[in-house]
């Protein structure tokens, strides 16, 4: 091995404070247990995965089973890992549990993609490989020789990396002349929500708008850096708790505000959280917080490859959002690389989708209700995003086959709006989706959007 | 760089952005949108929906007397005043029939009201039997306008073979309990939605908000559906055959008295239209309405048409389209189709408007689970 390998390997093999890394898992657990809890409790299991009668797989993931009632099982799965995984008991385990679960769940719909789920997925990856639980972890009591007071750097610094390419990414995404220049969608959002107290008048002005698509922007492209800078971190945190708090009054996100708000704590400097963890110790001394001086170490014949491996993942994750680049059209509008790539809240995009079914052999022709097929937040999606309507076309496809046609063909007439602008038609009407394939290259049926929109 | 002066570029950038922004066809810059959605659900509360159950009370108050006089002593003169009262009580409904959220929709009225075509068979086995329960489900086709429209007029085609019906047929007392049954039972289903508009009203006017269970949200999707569904397809669409290529005359409102389609459908139209734009139910003033609303946001066309004024002036040349139709729907869908059909893509042009440009306007959410705007 070079020089240069082992000192930068040095580097990121620096000891830090292990409760860096444990308070981390412990916030990290509890919150996925109460989004677990919060997602049962309304109803959401029934609603989005019993429910359905059609589901839309994501590309590759066709074979994913779903599980009817058993649903519930693999939530309480979910949701006692998730409770497992924060106590540190039996962490190998209930991380790898928590993760497939996890994962599981949300392959089962794309309708429900969202980035934060897309994030919460990403981590709980790279937490099956970290020594989580080698501090404040129930794991010590039943073993003491799991417990170290120090981990290597680069463990730590590998969610940060993570918080940092979310914070940064979605802040690129955002410098484009719809958000920076017309202050769109926030210019629609935000009037909807007028009548809340104090603020509300001030939503309705324009250069509120304005102010804070400006602001959102500045913020997730320099929060992580001044999360990481010592000296602006209380600031930077203080920043972090406002203004998720506030996408959480004006935007129905649910648990994501509240997830960047608790995982900006992997920024806090270890020694502080050392020190912290050892003064709740003074007041609880049954917690199992180390005081010694060992250090964890990976297993020799794996330490390399483990170092790899998330170096290939962090790779991954840098280029990945950036393939929408190899498609000709706008990102926006064919949504073609849109997902799994930090692009939050950027669009107000509805469509309205009516499809026809004809039978080649009659000419018979059907007009398809999609509340016969579709749950509304599956149509509203459906609506909106080329792979979403050819699913759709090959649900209708078996269906009427089975109603005894031999060879249904699908049409659609889609209309879209975006940010505001007149709808116009989305896809070539002539174009029978059921023989069309879902594939990564351009759809070539999608109708060029005349606007451009400037900007990454 | 010191922080403090990478904080000053950004602002910097942004105040000469929106100093030199210019105008466009995107949302107005000096619209101030301030819109008061409390006002609007008031005014739409106060100044259509409640008055317009009062009316709609008042007109099937007087259809069930007129039914119960001719039922006393069915005779031509009787026969023709209850049949001018359902007209009429059939033209109000087409102004209430948008209506369906809230206390309507849990009652869910315009099933009971006008489920058409009428299932004869039914209502025959109804008056034969002589037990059934207008209110269970299965039952909506046996009843509301369609039933007694059919009992009026569509049993037989002179008017002294429908009285015969009512005097000299075997079934005759049976028939005369079922018709009086249907007016009563009509009148009393829109006599709960009034009362419960009573209660309903505070709710409706103080629920501000643009979640999916808000009143808002609620009358949106009530009115964009009924458009697509009921007026778009139930009275153009599915007679014509717009999607299936084939007329079905069956399927026409008001099949046994065919010059009333084309007045129903048009009355319709009017209707939807003056809801969009916050004209009161009796005195057609303009309150604040939808079009307001969507002003008020300032969405435009590529052209710097607002589009509140596209879609009004789109539904003033569908309706007017559809009055100078030469003839009756049931007629026309084998008759006259393609002008019927052209008609309907017309009506159909409007359908992408309300549902896209209209709603997503209004930042409406249609469901409470979590997004992050895609």
């Amino acid at each position: 091995m070079t020089n240069s390998i082992k000192l930068r390997s040095k580097t990121l093999e620096q000891p830090v404070y292990s409760a860096a890394l444990a308070v981390f898992r412990l916030i990290f657990g509890l919150m996925l247990f109460g989004g677990v809890v919060r997602f049962w409790l309304k109803g959401w299991i029934e609603e989005l995965y019993i429910l359905p009668k059609h589901y839309f797989h994501y590309y590759g993931f066709e074979w994913v089973p779903h599980l009817g009632n058993g649903t519930y099982l693999l939530f309480l799965i979910c949701g006692l890992s998730a409770l497992c995984f924060a106590l540190g008991l039996f962490y190998r385990l209930s991380s790898i549990l928590l993760f497939l679960s996890f994962t599981y769940i949300e392959l089962l719909d794309k309708t429900n993609y969202l980035n934060h789920y897309y994030f919460v997925t990403l981590v709980l990856l790279l937490m099956i490989w970290l020594p989580a639980n080698t501090n404040l972890a129930i794991d010590n009591i039943i073993k003491p020789a799991t417990q170290k007071r120090w981990v290597p750097a680069w463990t730590v610094w590998s969610i940060r990396l993570m918080l940092f390419i979310v914070y940064f990414y979605a802040g690129l995404a955002k410098l484009n002349s719809d958000w920076l220049l017309e202050a769109m969608p926030l210019r629609l959002w935000l009037p909807a929500k007028n009548d809340l107290p104090i603020f509300g008048s001030l939503l309705n002005e324009v250069w509120v708008a304005y102010l804070f698509s400006w602001f959102g922007a500045f913020y997730d492209l320099t929060v992580p850096f001044f999360l990481l800078y010592r000296p602006t971190r209380p600031y930077a945190f203080v920043a972090v708790i406002v203004f998720h708090v506030a996408t959480s009054v004006l935007f129905p996100i649910g648990l994501f505000p509240y997830i960047m708000i608790l995982s900006a704590v992997i920024f806090f400097d270890d020694k502080d959280i050392d020190v912290l963890v050892l003064k709740c110790k003074n007041y609880f001394t049954i917690l199992p917080v180390d005081s010694g001086s060992d250090m964890f170490t990976f297993a020799p014949k794996l330490r390399y490859v483990r170092l790899y491996a998330f170096a290939v993942f962090f790779v991954i994750q840098v280029l990945f959002p950036w393939r929408y680049l190899l498609y000709p059209g706008e990102l926006f509008w064919t949504e073609e690389g849109y997902r799994f790539s930090w692009r939050v809240m950027l669009m107000e995009k509805t469509g309205y989708a009516q499809f026809v079914v004809k039978d080649a052999e009659t000419g018979n022709t059907i007009g398809v209700n999609n509340n016969d097929f579709l749950t509304r937040n599956q149509e509203k999606m459906m609506s909106t995003q080329p792979d979403f309507l050819l699913q759709y076309a090959k649900i209708l496809y078996i269906h009427y086959q089975q109603m005894g046609i031999k060879d249904p063909k699908v049409f659609a007439t889609v209309y879209v709006g975006m940010n505001g602008r007149r709808s116009r038609l989305f896809i070539d009407s002539s174009v029978n989706l059921a023989k069309e394939r879902d594939l990564f290259r351009h759809k070539t049926w999608i109708i060029d959007y005349k606007d451009k929109i400037y900007g990454l | 760089m010191n922080w403090k002066v990478m904080l000053l570029i950004p602002v910097a950038l942004f105040i000469t952005t929106v100093g030199c922004k210019k105008k466009d066809n995107n949302p107005d810059n000096n619209n101030n949108n301030s819109f008061d959605r409390g006002a609007l659900l008031t005014n739409y509360a106060d100044n259509y929906i409640i008055p317009a159950y009062s009316d709609m009370t008042q007109k099937l108050t007087e259809l069930k007397s007129k039914i119960d006089e001719f039922a006393t002593a069915p005779d031509s003169s009787k026969l023709a005043a209850a049949r001018t009262t359902w007209q009429t009580a059939y033209i109000t409904w087409q102004s209430v029939d948008l209506l369906e959220f809230g206390p309507e929709a849990s009652l869910s009225l315009r099933n009971y009201i006008n489920t058409f075509p009428v299932t004869v068979s039914k209502l025959d086995a109804n008056i034969t039997s002589g037990s059934y329960d207008l209110e269970q489900f299965g039952n909506k086709d046996a009843q509301g306008f369609p039933a007694i429209e059919y009992l009026l007029s569509g049993i037989a085609s002179t008017n002294a073979a429908v009285i015969g019906y009512y005097t000299t047929d075997a079934q005759a007392t049976a028939r005369k309990q079922y018709l009086q049954a249907l007016a009563a039972k009509m009148l009393s289903k829109v006599s709960d939605v009034k009362s419960a508009w009573n209660t309903y009203r505070n709710t409706y006017i103080s629920s501000t908000g643009t979640d999916a269970g808000s009143s808002i949200s609620l009358t949106t999707n009530a009115f964009v559906q009924y458009y697509e569904r009921f007026l778009r397809s139930g009275k153009i669409g599915l007679p014509v055959g717009a999607m299936t290529g084939v007329a079905a005359p069956t399927l026409t409102e008001a099949y046994y008295t065919p010059t009333l389609s084309k007045e129903l459908a048009v009355a319709a139209m009017n209707a939807f239209k003056n809801f969009y734009n916050g004209k009161g139910y009796n005195n057609n003033t303009d309150g604040m309405g939808f079009n307001d609303y969507l002003m008020a946001v300032g969405t435009k066309d590529q052209t710097g048409k607002a589009m509140a004024t596209v879609i009004n002036d789109d539904l003033s040349s569908a309706t007017s389209s559809l009055g100078a139709y030469p003839t009756t729907i049931k007629d026309g869908v084998i008759n006259k189709r393609s002008e019927l059909l052209a008609i309907y893509e017309q009506l159909q042009s409007i359908v992408p408007l309300l549902k896209v440009d209209m709603v997503s306007a209004f930042g409406i959410s249609i469901t409470y689970t979590d997004n992050d705007g895609d």
